[in-house]
């Protein structure tokens, strides 16, 4: 009979710190999991009372982090001295009244009484204090037969290392959130250069004042409507904000000039892809294609662009949309030596030269959302915002097609 | 507080003072924590005569057991009867191995509890 009691009671036991295991290691909150712990450990001796306390390094102190029978004593805080944790059996479960000489347990004898503990485990993992677990008396028994002793002991090794995996994972999960901090805050830097930058480049021109924040626009605005990936459509972004970077060093009156350029000046100014790739070339972006599209803004799918000459197939699509998105704001924008064009105008100018100057495809886009915002169709971000009266005169001027 | 998913309910009957509670499922996780909230509103408005009755009660493990534990602990701090009726054979070995049944009294069936505690009150 004993035999088959003793078995039974193991095959809980068992059961039990299999069940421990699960819950322990459980995607539930931690004090959610210390507090089924320790309800298990006190269903495999049938302890109606229990605390367990966590060492709390910085307060050098037990800190009760989940019980039963002791809510009265929820917010008990035990301070340790340093050779307190010395006189404790490490991962061994002992019987407090044996301990009744130690300070620690004189200094807390009132509470020790008051947690009806009669059994203590010092918890270890690694050589690190943990904290301890206490239970109080037994409903049926008042001992521990040796094998529940070893279960105890297992138990305390379980929940041990659950509290230091518990710990260890919210000092990186901190580590991860301070980085996370740190990330945004050199994105937001990088973001604030790279505008100072390209204000400093629109600086050099007073008649194209935010071209480069209207081109980063246009262009993030086509590239997001043709499915482009959030990281793409950042890195156009960028590149509208910095493809004319290579102006910088080109002399301003040159830039603003309103009479025909002298054939060294027009090799200045088409230069200035050349230069900005040159400029570039030496940051390493987190998107590489921000240098291409830049470099190649003014290549055109007839092969009569610059700097190379490129034809259509050497051309990527960001490439055709930075060519498409820079000269649509060049037109509707005033120059020194012309005025800017209607927008009715510009729209026509895409259209006639789509397959030449601009690619095909890219065109038709984009003056399906011109469309469609002129329509008040659109559900996206505006792209004309800068164009109010332009598309009110685009409006008059076509008639009911466009009218919404 | 035990927020696991679980397969679990609990019906509660007053018949003069006797509480039946009837645990329905799976008692660990999420019903032992149900369970012990019931229990101690039932204790807490002063029920002295409480009947667990195991006939739908599929599955207990130690957290159930710490839970039920906890019932015939408080109800023996109120100096109150607790009855358990109906259990399977495999529930009654492992509150006979966990020594819950040497503080409750045992019945088959919920009615003989009842009668039983009634009883105890015309006394």
């Amino acid at each position: 009979m004993g035999t088959r009691w003793d078995l039974k009671r193991m095959l809980f036991n068992l059961s039990a710190l299999v069940d421990l295991g699960q819950e322990v290691t459980s995607a539930k909150g931690y004090a959610e999991r210390m507090r089924t712990a320790v309800y298990v450990i006190t269903g495999m001796f049938s302890v109606p009372r229990a605390a367990l306390f966590v060492y709390d390094p910085e307060q050098r102190a037990l800190v009760h982090v989940a019980g039963k029978g002791n809510e009265e004593l929820q917010d008990v805080r035990l301070s340790l001295r340093s050779s307190d944790v010395q006189q404790l059996p490490r991962n061994e479960p002992f019987p407090i009244r044996d301990m009744r000489t130690v300070p620690f347990f004189q200094r807390y004898e009132d509470i020790l009484a008051k947690l009806d503990a009669r059994v203590m485990v010092a918890l270890f993992a690694k050589d690190e204090f943990i904290g301890v677990l206490t239970l109080g008396r037994r409903l049926s028994r008042k001992t521990y037969l040796r094998s529940e002793w070893d279960v105890l002991k297992v138990a305390a090794h379980q929940l041990a290392s659950a509290v230091h995996n518990a710990r260890l994972f919210a000092q990186h999960a901190e580590k991860a959130r301070e980085n996370k901090r740190l990330y945004e805050d050199m994105r937001r830097i990088y973001h604030e250069t790279i505008e100072a930058f390209a204000t400093a480049i629109d600086a050099k021109d007073e008649y194209t004042k935010n071209h480069s924040y209207r081109v980063a626009h246009y262009a993030s605005a086509i590239a997001r409507q043709m499915g482009w990936r959030k990281e793409q459509v950042e890195a156009i972004y960028i590149a509208g904000l910095l493809h004319d970077i290579g102006k910088i060093i080109i002399d301003r009156k040159v830039i603003n000039k309103d009479s025909d350029l002298t054939s060294q000046e027009k090799e200045e100014i088409k230069n200035h892809p050349q230069v900005s790739y040159e400029i570039l070339s030496k940051i390493r972006f987190p998107w590489k294609e921000v240098v291409h599209f830049i470099r190649h803004h003014h290549e055109r799918p007839d092969g009569r662009g610059y700097p190379d000459a490129l034809g259509e197939k050497d051309l990527s699509d960001g490439v055709k949309i930075l060519a498409l998105s820079d000269a649509f704001d060049a037109m509707t924008s005033d120059r020194p030596y012309r005025q800017r064009l209607p927008l009715a105008e510009a729209v026509r100018e895409i259209e006639r030269c789509a397959g030449t100057q601009f690619d095909h495809h890219i065109s038709t886009v984009f003056i399906k959302m011109l469309e469609q915002e002129i329509k008040g169709k659109s559900h996206g971000q505006p792209i004309l915002e800068s164009m109010k009266m332009e598309i009110k005169a685009f409006r008059d001027a076509n008639g009911p097609r466009y009218n919404a | 507080m035990f927020r696991t998913v679980s397969n679990f309910s609990l019906s509660l009957k007053t018949t003069d003072d006797v509480v039946v509670m009837t645990p329905r499922g799976y008692v660990d996780g999420l019903g032992a924590g149900q369970m012990e909230e019931a229990s101690e509103a039932v204790l807490g408005k002063g029920a002295k005569k409480l009947i667990v009755n195991f006939s739908d009660t599929q599955f207990i493990n130690s957290v159930g057991v710490s839970v039920l534990t906890t019932v015939v602990h408080r109800t023996q701090q109120s100096s109150g009867m607790l009855c358990f009726t109906n259990m399977k054979r495999v529930h009654r070995e492992v509150f006979d191995l966990m020594g819950l049944t040497k503080h409750v009294k045992v019945f088959n069936e919920e009615d003989d509890a009842i009668l039983y505690l009634n009883r105890t009150k015309k006394n």
